[in-house]
């Protein structure tokens, strides 16, 4: 799982730039299926069968997409303005270091040196309109040489192993749903499953839907990373969720009521083997399920999610444990529909 | 040859707030008629124009510019003064002292209320009064003005159009009608000429609210790829580089960005470079704002790109485009129609 | 039917969205001798069937219910919950609350919090538990309660929790009654999850398929103190038709053909633009290739409160005019 997830979190795939990701899945994948295709928002949808055919057909999905940037205009003395991909907080990106481009230009988002900022300036956080990358251009025609409108922007950050059982890498948000997935493909498996690696999830859940329209499940299992805020500032119940607790079974979010039924039964499939597991204590977040659970005629989803702290940043992080845990508990999720005798 | 002012002088001049197009829909069919095929009303209510290539299995574009405006609704009443809400997003910024064309049968002028200056403190003459707090004035009794302009009934700004300068016009409802009309010049563009795919051109209905029209016309219509047609910000002395990338008179805009499948955006640079037809480079980092964004996700997903007409003042009476841009719009949307590059799509 | 105690009935139901199989029987139960065929979706939204050769006319009315979802038990036996649908803080101070299981508590703020400010994460639910243990032995992450006030009945008027959408249920169910003989082909789909975002309805439409769409919900009235008039009707001004609410502007060729009907049949009836609030005519008229959509509703105060009010007497001019445009002849579509 660690060399796995290593890999697949280096590998860039900004929403709507998915093609490296993509292609880096399709590989690993492809001796372990049946089929695949890449559908027109960029979704690639593997179909995999399994000992036998369900009698309700399962969907799983993790999105491959990951938050970054895009270059807005090049300014008249060779720097850089950007918008965001996805949701980004604009105080975890000043000073960073960034990769502009397919060419990947090393860049860094810069900002005043602090002996020039007021004592009024400090307490403010300027907008990411009026942020800048540096990529040591001599002027905008020199800058222009190397990058163009519409070049994506993508954060800069290696993969650390630290502390007990943790990792820091960029876009944990979602490589860990893809680990899990691509284990999954690759193991023998009990019932045909259909597959979808999403594109576009950060910027509204935009490939389920036509991906949940043309496959229409019975049931969708969409595995994910989801905040965790388990820093002391907060009080408990603030705190979303915990990195090492476990994974997160889908009770409720902004976007998504998940099937009663399909929650208890992670429960207990958790309870009886020893995963450990826990629910958000703050309602927020959404995936894919906003998209998938109302496509055509209905669809029950559900959800596990592994905890990251300082998601949507370059530093985001979580327990190797979590994401070991996301893998087991989806397969004992797939052997229940395997099992089951008749429709739900 | 068509006149376009003249074109976008008519449809500027309709009353069609979302949600109450009829008027509109049914001039944009009667410009279509000539030329297309096919050209009708939707059950829910759009224009659409079908011009058919005759090849077997031939596939099928979707050209989608919407017809309806930003508005008013009368919410009730007081003393003779009626109560209103907006449809669509409007910067109640606007609105003091504005003239409207309310939309009984036959119309009603009214005004909406502004206090003078003489009973306003300092204060009060700086602050923008939320819309809650202004009045239409239609000059009836307070027995007559429910009966005359029940709850319910629609409102526009008063039309007003004219030209500025050598290439500019300015007037209301160039969001998205200016659009429209260049759809319509791209359809002529192709008149009697042998075609490879199946061309539709949407009217759509209730874009400024919820894109409704674009995402049942689609649906219905089930193309091959869609090309949203509509406004983007064009730079003015408060609005300037922070805010747009996009200047009047320089060309139609393309963006970068997830609601713009790269095949279809480069294929339109292509065109553009070959042509010789000026364009813009604009980034739409999430939600276009566009019919563009339901377009995209209909059913199985579809190829999707937005094609921009630069506008100032955009959401106001006073929207400003270049002539000169309409026309290289439509050379663009007709260069795409002749030639879409289907084989970019290499999935 | 007698309004009274049908909505005793259904207000005895344990239904916050995600949870509706209470009301869902309790409803299939009320309807058995009237429809053709019952389906229950993947979702839950209970779909019933009348059949007739004529356009395929829906009608939607949501029964689920706001509520709460307990996220968190304090070490001292206090709940943390998350709100199921729109329930502001100041809504639901010292609210008396029941659980599934019958347990029992009140919503209390906590006595730090600045009151000008109050937010959901502000709030407990107390059930006289005395710490973790004892709450946990009692309640479980994800068990959710709903309002425990009564139901009265003031002259002509309602005071009860969930009209919102209980009495529009209600109003659909007594026009189920009254259809006589309609040449259209009648859904009634009593759908779920409307409260956190008008989920249900979108793939009951995708299903059925219909020609037009008829909502009915509660709308909120704009006849209070100090009213904000964020809705145009009023209490005892008749059934609620339709212009626009924040999901959707209806056809004007629906209201307008239900405005022909109440005028027709001596309906009293009022125009209805709402500023706050959709429904399930929002994902209704944008299905597949699109419905023609309507609404008709029930005015109705303090909306998302303990204590909502109606008035009896537009419940039944919704009812008789749903009934009257289920049994109108409408044009075919396709």
């Amino acid at each position: 799982m660690k060399e796995l997830l290593r890999e697949l979190c280096q590998v860039p795939g900004i929403s709507g730039f998915e093609e490296e990701i993509r292609a880096c899945i399709a590989e690993k994948i492809r001796p372990h299926v049946q089929d695949m295709k890449v559908d027109a928002v960029g979704n690639l949808i593997a179909w995999k069968a399994g000992r036998r055919k369900a009698k309700n057909e399962l969907l799983i999905t993790a999105h491959m997409d990951e938050v970054g940037f895009i270059v807005k205009r090049v300014d008249d003395k060779g720097y850089i303005r950007f918008a965001p991909i996805g949701g980004i907080d604009r105080r975890t990106v000043i000073g960073k270091k960034v990769l502009v481009g397919k060419a990947r230009i090393p860049g860094a988002i810069g900002l005043r040196a602090y002996h020039l900022v007021s004592a009024k300036e400090e307490k403010i956080v300027p907008d990411m309109a009026d942020l800048y990358i540096d990529i040591g251009a001599t002027g905008k025609e020199d800058a222009q040489k190397l990058v163009q409108i519409g070049d994506e922007i993508l954060f800069d950050s290696d993969w650390v192993e630290f502390g007990k059982d943790r990792i820091k890498a960029k876009a944990l948000d979602d490589r860990v749903g893809c680990a899990a997935m691509i284990r999954l493909i690759q193991s023998e498996l009990p019932v045909d499953c259909t597959f979808v690696f999403s594109a576009q999830e950060e910027v509204g859940a935009r490939g389920a839907f036509g991906a949940a329209f043309a496959i229409r499940p019975h049931i969708a299992l969409v595995l994910e990373g989801t905040t965790a805020a388990d820093l002391p500032e907060l009080k408990e119940h603030r705190q979303v969720t915990r990195v090492g607790a476990g994974p997160v079974l889908g009770l409720m979010d902004r976007q998504t009521l998940y099937d009663r039924e399909l929650f208890e039964r992670l429960r207990a499939l958790a309870e009886k083997h020893g995963i450990p597991w826990q629910t958000k204590r703050t309602i927020s977040g959404g995936t894919d399920a906003s998209a998938i659970q109302t496509t055509a005629g209905g669809v029950r989803v559900a959800s596990i999610s592994v905890p990251v702290r300082y998601i949507h940043t370059p530093s985001s992080t979580a327990s190797l444990n979590d994401c070991e845990q996301l893998y087991v508990l989806a397969e004992r999720f797939i052997e229940t529909i395997a099992n089951e005798k008749e429709d739900l | 040859m068509t006149n376009t002012r003249s074109l976008l002088e008519t449809l500027s001049s309709l009353a069609g707030p979302s949600g109450f197009e009829a008027e509109v829909v049914r001039t944009a069919v009667e410009l279509l008629k000539p030329l297309t095929d096919e050209a009708y009303v939707d059950v829910f209510g759009n224009a659409v124009g079908i011009l058919r290539c005759g090849k077997p299995n031939a596939k099928r574009i979707l050209f989608s510019a919407h017809l309806d405006e930003i508005g008013f609704i009368v919410t009730g009443a007081e003393e003779g003064f009626l109560r209103f809400a907006p449809i669509g997003s409007i910067d109640p910024r606007m609105l003091p002292g504005r003239e409207l064309t309310i939309m009984t049968d036959p119309p009603t002028f009214g005004i909406i209320t502004c206090l003078p200056p003489h009973v306003l403190s300092a204060e009060e003459m700086d602050r923008s009064f939320p819309m809650e707090d202004l009045r239409i004035d239609p000059g009836l009794s307070k027995e007559d003005v429910l009966k005359t302009i029940p709850v319910g009934t629609p409102a526009v700004y008063r039309a007003g159009f004219f030209s500025m300068g050598k290439d500019a016009v300015c007037g209301k409802a160039m969001d998205d009608r200016a659009c429209f009309v260049a759809a319509l010049l791209a359809l002529e563009k192709l008149k009697g000429k042998a075609q490879e795919q199946d061309i539709v051109v949407l009217g759509s209905t209730r874009e400024e609210i919820d894109h409704g029209g674009a995402t049942v016309g689609t649906f219905s219509l089930d193309p091959d790829l869609c090309v949203a047609i509509d406004v983007t910000h064009a730079e003015t002395p408060d609005g300037g580089p922070k805010h747009t990338d996009c200047v009047l008179g320089a060309g139609p805009a393309v963006a970068f960005g997830p609601n713009h499948t790269p095949w279809v955006r480069d294929r339109l640079f292509s065109l553009a470079r070959q042509k010789e037809i000026p364009t813009q480079r604009i980034v739409m980092e999430g939600k276009s704002y566009t019919d563009g964004w339901e377009m995209q996700i209909s059913r199985e997903g579809i190829p999707t790109c937005v094609v921009s007409l630069p506008t100032r003042y955009m959401h106001t009476p006073m929207e400003t485009i270049s002539v000169q841009d309409i026309e290289s719009l439509a050379d663009l949307l007709a260069a795409l129609m002749e030639a879409p590059g289907w084989e970019g799509d290499c999935r | 039917m007698d309004i009274l105690t049908a909505l005793q009935e259904l207000n005895a139901c344990h239904a916050p969205s995600g949870e509706e199989k209470e009301i869902r029987d309790c409803i299939q139960r009320m309807t058995l001798d009237r429809v053709d065929e019952t389906h229950v979706d993947a979702l839950g939204n209970l779909i019933l069937h009348k059949k007739g050769t004529g356009p395929k006319l829906l009608f939607a009315a949501h029964m689920d219910s706001i509520g709460l979802m307990v996220t968190h038990i304090e070490k001292e036996g206090f709940l943390r919950f998350g709100c199921i649908g729109g329930l502001p803080a100041e809504n639901i101070l010292y609210t008396p609350v029941r659980f599934l299981s019958g347990i029992r508590g009140t919503i209390v703020p906590d006595q730090a919090a600045d009151r000008s400010k109050l937010t959901l994460d502000d709030l407990y639910v107390d059930i006289g538990a005395k710490d973790e243990q004892e709450a946990a032995e009692q309640v479980r992450i994800g068990d959710t309660a709903v309002y425990d006030t009564p139901l009265n009945l003031l002259g002509s008027r309602l005071l009860s929790p969930y009209l919102d959408n209980r009495i529009s249920c209600l109003a659909l169910l007594k026009a189920m009654e009254s259809i006589d003989k309609s040449p259209n082909d009648l859904y009634f789909v009593f759908t779920v999850q409307e409260e956190p975002g008008l989920r249900g309805a979108k793939p009951a439409a995708f299903a059925i398929d219909p020609d037009y769409a008829v909502v009915c919900d509660v709308t909120p009235a704009g006849d209070q103190p100090g009213s904000k008039h964020y809705g145009s009707s009023r209490l005892g001004g008749g059934a609620a038709i339709k212009v626009m609410d924040t999901s959707v502007i209806c056809h004007p060729e629906m209201v307008d053909r239900l405005k022909a009907l109440a005028e027709k049949n001596g309906i009293t009836a009022q125009n209805d633009v709402i500023v706050k609030g959709g429904t399930d005519a929002g994902p209704l008229h944008i299905s597949r290739s699109g419905v023609l959509t309507g609404g008709v509703s029930v005015p109705c105060r303090y909306i998302h409160t303990p204590q909502e009010m109606a008035d009896l007497r537009d419940v039944e001019s919704c009812a008789a005019l749903l009934s009257a445009f289920a049994e109108s002849a409408l044009p075919a579509l396709r």
